[in-house]
């Protein structure tokens, strides 16, 4: 029997045990949709789902029409029902050997419809093991028999809370059908790590951020659908960083020396002063994040370690060994440095393929003119991968989404494992969620990586794990 | 007043000299800048080209400072601030010029006598003079010191996009040339080598050449197609929209933006792709306006080549320097009054293929000038390489300029040289192209072919495709847009 109302969440904030809350939800389920929930690992996707199975407290607002049947899958509830069984066998005072409460009564205990029961038993391939004891049981096998139990138990609402984990896979496809007939009648919940496992009968999608429902999609709108995608892509894959090509290595630096030394900088133009007296030292493995109002000379400071400040010949800067100024070449500075900017985009302008726009970060060129290797090539599609984008190594970059065009140029600014990775506000510009995409993208590459982050931005949301280091430029302004 | 060194010269060298061309490759280029490291090379002038190209062979880790005049640098003038706030040292002649292993003559055209005869005798001995463009040296025959090295580096773009392709990691094609009568060391090609790397020509093509041949095929160039047609066709074109009765605001931006869309489909495929961007019936069209305007403008093309070849030219503009520029800056305010530069582009939306169906004459008048330039260059012994870079190659760059800001736009970007050539040619090809211009009408400039059917005769289409694509600027076009994408991805 379907819902007879919509479930509904309004202003609801729910406490778990040990101090976790999901906050404020709003959230209506119509009787005939389908929601998936997900988002990256440990942003709350699970603890929304039980929610909906009534588990927390609520503490302020209201959660209405949570129907009396529910069948529930998940980690959890099928760690509950093995700690049941244990408890049993630990709390028999007999002294005889337990054997444990078998399959066929665990499933019976709450099944309204033994057909359904031994046809997907047959289904799932446990009938020869309907007579031993559930928690003697494999992992899959008491996950096939938990499945079982919510499926049987003539559900209004299913919660399943990765349901195709480690599922083999006959039994994944007689799931997949399964669930696609009932969901004619019933209301499915589903967690799930990635978008493309995402059912066909699934209608909108509920996005989890730190403990917060922050987004929801309906399949109709294509164009958000896909970026939630590409989004999840980036959070919830097991990404590596690609590695870099051993013909065209770095000179190495001295590991003991700082990347960057800035002594009294100064820049100014006629009687303007953007900053003087600033002194700076940058040390391999220090992020920093950079920060100053509009105007304070953030980009000026940037491009002073760079080289593309003029005046960086008239200051006393030492970057990578070499003191500016002293029969050095701009390229022997840049093959250190990745560098992704607002500008930089503006300025990428070039007709060329996605896959050339990442292999230009070998040639620190804008626009690709030299001949590249098998290598590089393969370098740079092993980063078309991790953006989700191999698909698309040969469309053209300027054809491609503000936010897509970003990342490519953090993975070109990325591709030959730069000791200095300099980051000029990458998020500006960006709408909600491919903000959060470049974020995931910095995160991945700050914690996997061994470059030395720099990062300018002045949203304080915007923050990155493992930056400790901050430099704020409006103490040095002189106006 | 002066001594025309070409006229100086035998046939025999004259051909020689003209003759001199060779696309360089890269692997020519392997010493990099070695052979200038730890030379001090002291820049004279600090305008675009100057200051540009300074930017760029301090970021290639060369020693690079300026020399002005004492009073643009007491009055503080805009080349001293150019030079200072980019952090460069700036000295006078007297300061930095003793010191100099290679002295840049990167001023205009107009002062490189002055400044040559004074900077010449503070030069110390066995140093290089280097120039942008080799008129002092060919048409004024200039006389310099044996012990000093001659050697020009000409990048074939406005300074602006020297500095700016440098910094993206490219360059911009350049010719460069040792003058054989000051290489006493024989250093003169390992020198110029050098500095086109260091400002990131050898990246892009860098055409070997002499100075004779640069500056013969350089004058035909800017003042035919590239600034003479351009402005002639935009006078014309829009007096006869006017006179037909399309909206002047309609009319001037197609004209404004026009030249910039079709040379851009010329960039990338030569005449050849700009005419496949027509429809079938507009490519016959344009096809047949060209050839004819190509037999009513010849002779026009063959004076100018003969006018530039003799030292005509150059003695005429020279006498207009010696009077104050008087005739120059008259005909630069007439331009300023023309109907066309005083009409502001209107708000109008124009598509990109808009351009071509409707400016199908505008096609056809970079077809002739581009072509008959070429011709008229290689029959008077210069390579078709040179010829190339000087026609074609050139001609969407002088139409991003007028894209910008009209005609004056143009006229300030391009030099006093080339100004004044163009003046020339346009004065003489208005009245020429006035029969021709009587059965023009808004079909094939302002408002297409309105045709109820767009098919064709296959063998006329053949005939016309077949002389598009056979044109010599096109096959030397295609191999040397052939070298560059080599080198180059894309534009």
């Amino acid at each position: 029997m379907p819902l007879p109302y919509s479930i509904s969440l309004k202003n609801a904030t729910v406490n778990f045990d040990g101090g976790y809350a999901f906050k404020n939800i709003n959230w209506s389920i119509h009787p005939e949709h389908h929601w998936l929930i997900c988002g990256s690992n440990g942003s709350g996707k699970s603890a929304l789902a039980a929610i909906l199975s009534g588990t927390g407290d609520i503490e302020n607002g209201i959660i209405k029409n949570l129907p009396p049947r529910t069948g529930v899958v998940s980690f959890e509830a099928q760690a509950e029902l093995i700690e049941a069984e244990r408890r049993k066998d630990d709390a028999d005072i007999m002294d005889v050997i337990a054997i444990g409460t078998p399959v066929s009564e665990i499933i019976a205990d709450v099944c309204k419809d033994q057909p359904l029961a031994d046809s997907l038993c047959e289904k799932f391939g446990l009938t020869p093991l309907l007579d031993r004891a559930f928690r003697k049981l494999s992992t899959g096998e008491s996950r096939k028999v938990m499945l079982i139990r919510a499926l049987t138990c003539d559900p209004q609402l299913l919660i399943l809370d990765e349901p195709f984990e480690g599922l083999d896979v006959n039994s994944l496809r007689a799931l997949q059908q399964h669930l696609q007939t009932i969901s004619a009648t019933t209301t499915i919940v589903m967690v799930l790590n990635r978008l493309d496992q995402c059912p066909e009968f699934i209608t909108h999608v509920a996005y989890v951020d730190n403990g917060e429902l922050t987004q929801q999609v309906s399949r109709t709108d294509t164009e958000a659908w896909q970026q939630l995608n590409d989004l999840l892509h980036l959070q919830t894959a097991d990404l590596e960083v690609p590695p870099t090509d051993i013909d065209t290595s770095l000179p190495a630096l001295d590991p003991a020396a700082p990347l960057v030394k800035i002594t009294d900088g100064a820049i100014k133009y006629d009687d303007t002063i953007i900053f003087d007296q600033l002194n700076w030292t940058i040390n391999p493995g220090r992020h920093w994040q950079l920060t100053g109002p509009n105007g304070s000379g953030k980009t000026a400071l940037l491009s002073l370690i760079t080289g593309d400040h003029p005046q960086c010949y008239v200051n006393n800067i030492h970057v990578f060994g070499f003191k500016r100024g002293s029969g050095e070449s701009i390229w022997q500075i840049k093959q250190f440095i990745g560098y992704v900017s607002t500008a930089l985009q503006w300025e990428y302008t070039v007709g060329t393929s996605l896959r050339n726009v990442i292999i230009s970060g070998f040639y620190d060129s804008i626009g690709l003119y030299s001949k590249y290797t098998d290598n590089q090539r393969n370098i740079a599609d092993l980063w078309l991968e991790v953006l989700g984008m191999q698909s698309r190594a040969d469309e053209t970059f300027t054809s491609q989404s503000y936010g897509d065009q970003r990342l490519l140029l953090i993975a070109r600014a990325m591709v030959k494992h730069p000791p200095l990775l300099i980051l000029d506000e990458p998020c500006l510009g960006l709408d909600d969620m491919n903000r959060q995409r470049v974020l995931a993208l910095i995160e991945i590459i700050c914690t996997r990586s061994g470059s030395t982050v720099l990062y300018v931005n002045h949203h304080a949301e915007d923050k990155i794990a493992g930056i400790e280091h901050h430099l704020a430029l409006d103490d040095f302004s002189r106006q | 007043m002066s001594n025309n060194y070409f006229n100086s010269l035998s046939l025999r060298e004259q051909l020689e000299q003209l003759g001199k061309c060779r696309f360089m490759h890269l692997e020519e280029f392997s010493d990099g800048v070695d052979a200038l490291k730890g030379k001090k090379m002291v820049v004279i002038g600090c305008g675009a080209q100057g200051l540009n190209q300074g930017l760029n062979l301090r970021d290639s880790g060369l020693d690079v400072s300026y020399t002005l005049r004492e009073a643009a640098i007491t009055e503080k003038r805009q080349s001293w601030k150019n030079a200072t706030e980019n952090g460069f040292t700036v000295g006078t002649y007297e300061d930095l010029i003793p010191t100099a292993d290679v002295v840049l003559n990167l001023t205009p055209d107009k002062q490189h006598t002055p400044v040559v005869n004074a900077v010449m005798p503070l030069m110390k001995k066995g140093a290089c003079l280097s120039y942008s463009h080799g008129f002092n040296i060919v048409e004024e025959g200039m006389k310099i010191r044996e012990d000093i090295t001659v050697i020009m580096v000409a990048p074939k773009c406005p300074g602006s996009e020297v500095r700016a392709e440098y910094v993206r990691g490219f360059g911009v094609p350049t010719l460069i040339a040792v003058h054989e009568d000051n290489d006493p060391q024989g250093e003169g090609l390992a020198l110029a080598k050098a500095y086109a790397v260091g400002t990131g020509g050898h990246k892009a093509g860098v055409l070997m050449s002499s100075f004779v041949a640069e500056v013969k095929s350089d004058l035909m160039g800017e003042q035919t197609i590239l600034c003479g047609m351009l402005q002639t066709g935009s006078l014309l074109c829009f007096d006869k929209m006017i006179e037909e009765g399309i909206d002047p605001g309609y009319a001037s931006k197609l004209i404004q933006y026009g030249w910039e869309t079709v040379t851009e489909a010329l960039k990338y495929g030569g005449v050849t792709n700009m005419m496949d961007r027509l429809s079938n019936p507009a490519k016959i069209k344009a096809f047949d306006l060209a050839e004819e305007m190509k037999t009513i403008m010849r002779p026009l093309y063959n004076k100018h080549q003969d006018d530039i070849m003799t030292g005509h030219f150059s003695q005429t503009m020279m006498a207009d320097w010696a009077n104050d520029d008087k005739q120059l800056l008259g005909w630069r305010a007439d331009t300023a009054e023309t109907a066309y530069e005083k009409t502001p582009a209107g708000d109008v939306e124009i598509s990109e293929q808009e351009y071509f169906d409707n400016g199908i004459l505008m096609v056809a008048m970079v077809k002739a000038g581009v072509e008959l330039a070429f011709e008229t260059m290689t029959a008077a012994g210069i390579i078709a390489d040179s010829a190339y870079y000087e026609s074609l190659h050139e001609t969407p760059l002088i139409a991003n300029t007028i894209a910008r800001k009209k005609l004056y736009e143009m006229n300030s970007t391009i030099s006093d040289t080339a100004e004044y050539g163009c003046y020339l040619y346009n004065h003489a090809c208005v009245p020429l192209l006035g029969d021709f211009m009587k059965n023009i009408k808004t079909d094939v400039i302002g408002a297409g072919l309105q045709l109820n059917h767009t098919g064709v005769d296959n063998a006329r289409l053949i005939e016309v495709n077949e002389a598009i694509r056979s044109h010599p600027v096109e096959a030397i076009g295609a191999e040397l847009r052939g070298y560059m994408s080599d080198m180059k991805k894309i534009v």
